[in-house]
């Protein structure tokens, strides 16, 4: 089955090339170039993802999002330059599934379509309780890690932190949204102890810290476990 | 004009008409004789004391003196002596001579009081003019021109120099020139009203440089973020088409496409370096968070993946030492420092980045093998634009520009090095902002996390 994908984007050249790249991969393109157009073609087609434009010329891209987050889960990938950061955490934390920086190539872009596809699907299936990402294993039941079959102890924290990060493998995860799951929702604010426990995952995890392969920062936004 | 203040000396004149004026007096009392009666004569008498007195008080007295001679030797029995008959008479000659007295000091008071307040209006109106002129004076010079004017015209002084210095009050040297208490009292008004219009000329003309400087600013500003805006559109444009055409089969050379895709994220670094090296010389304050600098050091080898790629970059951070740093503009710090080495070395060479703690911030250091900053180019490195060497390759000269600006945004200090053994290093210096936290949990959080 062709999947649909909505790209909402107000510059014509860039539609061009989102709609060659994701046609030649077997996605079905419609394209919206304004917030009421790609109002009206959300509602009537029911894309499966969205590729969303932050800078759009006729209304707010963040409003659009808010307002499709009321009645819609569909996947939203949000385009956006590399100095607006706090676009991006706005757009994550209104209900934004992941990020592109401009400029990008189209692997990223399939990349980040296939996850977010893929979470939308799995919403609905049972999830495993055993997670695998590379050489990482994740048993939620058995509160157990393994990296290449090498048992590596965790604290109670660095397991919550991780197991969130691998149920969203593949995702962006903001600071709000990593501290809100770990630490609860009154500890949102305190970012250095994130950075400290991700810190000591990466030690226990990474071959290189300091070129994380697996658990890498998105500057000014948030972490993500990468899944390749 | 000289200024004659109010005398209480009369000149000889005074004195004559005093005499004059009796004289008439007597002439004229004994031409009504027939039909005017002594008190008649005594009033006329009267009339010339207050008459003479109007030359000052000497006439006055004088006139009165005369007078009750006059009147005595002319008009009282018995006539032409001295002697008087009537006793009472004694009591007319001792009103008449008070009477003048009187009338004399209190026309000396009058007129003083006169000539001081006409002293008083001149005296205001200069200052008046010279404060309209010194308003209006378009420069500290034309200040200084209505000080000599109106010091010259108001108050006929020809001062030998007006001295303005830099800042404090204006100085009038007058030389030896000695002036009295109310002239100098003048004089310090003027230099006092000089010196509010100058310092009022000096505010005027900062705030007129600051307000051009503003406009400036904001016109590269925006100016700058359009045109970035309108390059990041193509620049995405021309990445993605690229990847797409080396993702089809048609296409047999990769390495043309590989070369578009490269040479478009270096082009879109630069327009991020022109970008924040505006946003930080316009004054941002960047958003410092403590981060380990591990994890800047990782986004920026991450963003370098396929400028670094082939060299050798060893990464020693001592005690997983943190930073109080804004993780964005650090990334950018890292990147172009680590940009900066790979340029300007032989591909062989190995790059360092060391960072550690001392007792008040973090330093990180960044080391190459290259061949050195020219001598007596160590800090113009760090300026826009500049270039080592023309021929050395490729760079606007943007990257340690951007540096030193995230640098000194942070309260930081940057400078390059000679480093033992050859080859250049980078050493940047992060004050923490705020104390360091603590990183045990707070209650709060431990039990959350307990859950």
């Amino acid at each position: 089955m062709t999947e649909l994908v909505l790209v909402i984007e107000d510059e014509v050249a860039m539609r061009r090339f989102l709609s060659a790249a994701l046609s030649s991969h077997g996605f079905k393109v419609i394209e919206a170039g304004t917030v009421a157009h790609a109002m009206t073609l959300a509602t009537e087609t029911h894309p499966a993802a969205i590729l969303l434009d932050l800078g759009l010329p006729d209304g707010d891209g963040l409003d659009l999002l808010r307002k499709l987050r009321e009645w819609s889960t569909t996947p939203v990938i949000v385009l956006s330059a590399r100095d607006r950061e706090d676009d991006k955490v706005q757009a994550l934390d209104a209900g934004a599934d992941d990020y592109l920086t401009k400029p990008f190539g189209v692997s990223e872009l399939l990349a980040r379509i296939r996850v977010a596809l893929r979470h939308a699907r799995a919403q609905t299936v049972t999830a495993d309780p055993v997670l695998a990402i590379g050489p990482i294993r994740v048993d939620q039941a058995r509160h157990e890690v393994t990296v290449d079959d090498a048992l590596v102890h965790l604290t109670p924290i660095e397991f919550r932190l991780l197991s969130f990060l691998a149920r969203h493998a593949g995702k962006v995860l903001t600071h709000r949204q990593l501290l809100h799951e770990v630490w609860g929702p009154r500890s949102t604010q305190h970012t250095q102890y994130l950075r400290v426990h991700m810190a000591a995952l990466r030690k226990k995890l990474e071959t290189d810290p300091a070129r994380p392969r697996w658990l890498t920062t998105e500057p000014g936004v948030g972490y993500r476990l990468r899944d390749e | 004009m000289s200024r004659s203040l109010p005398s209480h000396r009369t000149g000889p004149r005074g004195y004559l008409f005093a005499v004059a004026v009796v004289c008439a007096a007597t002439l004229g009392g004994l031409a009504a004789a027939q039909h005017a009666s002594l008190a008649d004569e005594a009033m006329l008498y009267s009339l010339a004391i207050l008459i003479a007195a109007h030359a000052g008080r000497g006439p006055g007295l004088v006139a009165a003196a005369l007078s009750v001679i006059a009147f005595d030797f002319v008009f009282v029995e018995p006539r032409f002596t001295l002697a008087v008959a009537d006793t009472r008479f004694l009591f007319t000659f001792l009103v008449m001579f008070a009477v003048g007295a009187a009338i004399g000091t209190l026309t000396v008071r009058l007129r003083a009081a006169e000539a001081a307040s006409r002293q008083r209006e001149r005296d205001t109106a200069m200052l008046l003019a010279f404060t309209r002129d010194a308003a209006a004076a378009p420069d500290v010079e034309g200040v200084k021109a209505a000080v000599l004017q109106h010091l010259r015209e108001g108050l006929d002084l020809e001062p030998h120099a007006v001295d303005v210095p830099a800042s404090g009050p204006i100085e009038v040297n007058l030389g030896r020139l000695t002036i009295g208490a109310e002239q100098r009292a003048l004089v310090e008004a003027v230099t006092g009203q000089a010196t509010t219009a100058i310092e009022k000329l000096r505010l005027a003309a900062t705030a007129r440089e600051a307000e051009l400087r503003a406009t400036t600013e904001e016109l590269r500003n925006s100016l700058l973020s359009a045109v970035s805006h309108d390059l990041r559109t193509p620049l995405a444009v021309i990445t993605g088409m690229a990847t797409t055409l080396r993702e089809t089969a048609e296409v047999t050379s990769h390495e043309g496409l590989d070369t578009i895709v490269a040479e478009s994220e270096r082009l879109s670094r630069i327009l991020q370096n022109l970008l924040t090296v505006t946003k930080v010389e316009a004054g941002a304050k960047p958003r410092r968070e403590w981060v380990p600098i591990e994890e800047v050091v990782g986004t920026a080898l991450m963003q370098l993946d396929g400028a670094l790629t082939g060299r050798k970059v060893e990464v020693v951070i001592a005690d997983d030492a943190i930073v109080h740093i804004d993780p964005v503009l650090g990334e950018l710090l890292l990147v172009n420092l680590l940009d900066n080495a790979a340029k300007h070395t032989a591909p062989s060479t190995p790059i360092d980045l060391t960072a550690r703690r001392d007792g008040t911030g973090a330093i990180i250091e960044v080391a190459d093998r290259g061949p050195g900053i020219p001598e007596g180019s160590e800090r113009a490195v760090f300026e826009r634009f500049f270039r080592a060497a023309p021929a050395s390759g490729t760079g606007v000269g943007l990257g340690l520009a951007v540096c030193r600006g995230i640098v000194v945004a942070h309260g930081g200090t940057i400078e390059a090095l000679r480093r033992d053994g050859g080859g250049t290093v980078f050493r940047c210096t992060f004050p923490d902002g705020e104390p360091m936290p603590t990183f045990d949990e707070p209650p709060a959080m431990a039990a959350e996390a307990a859950r």
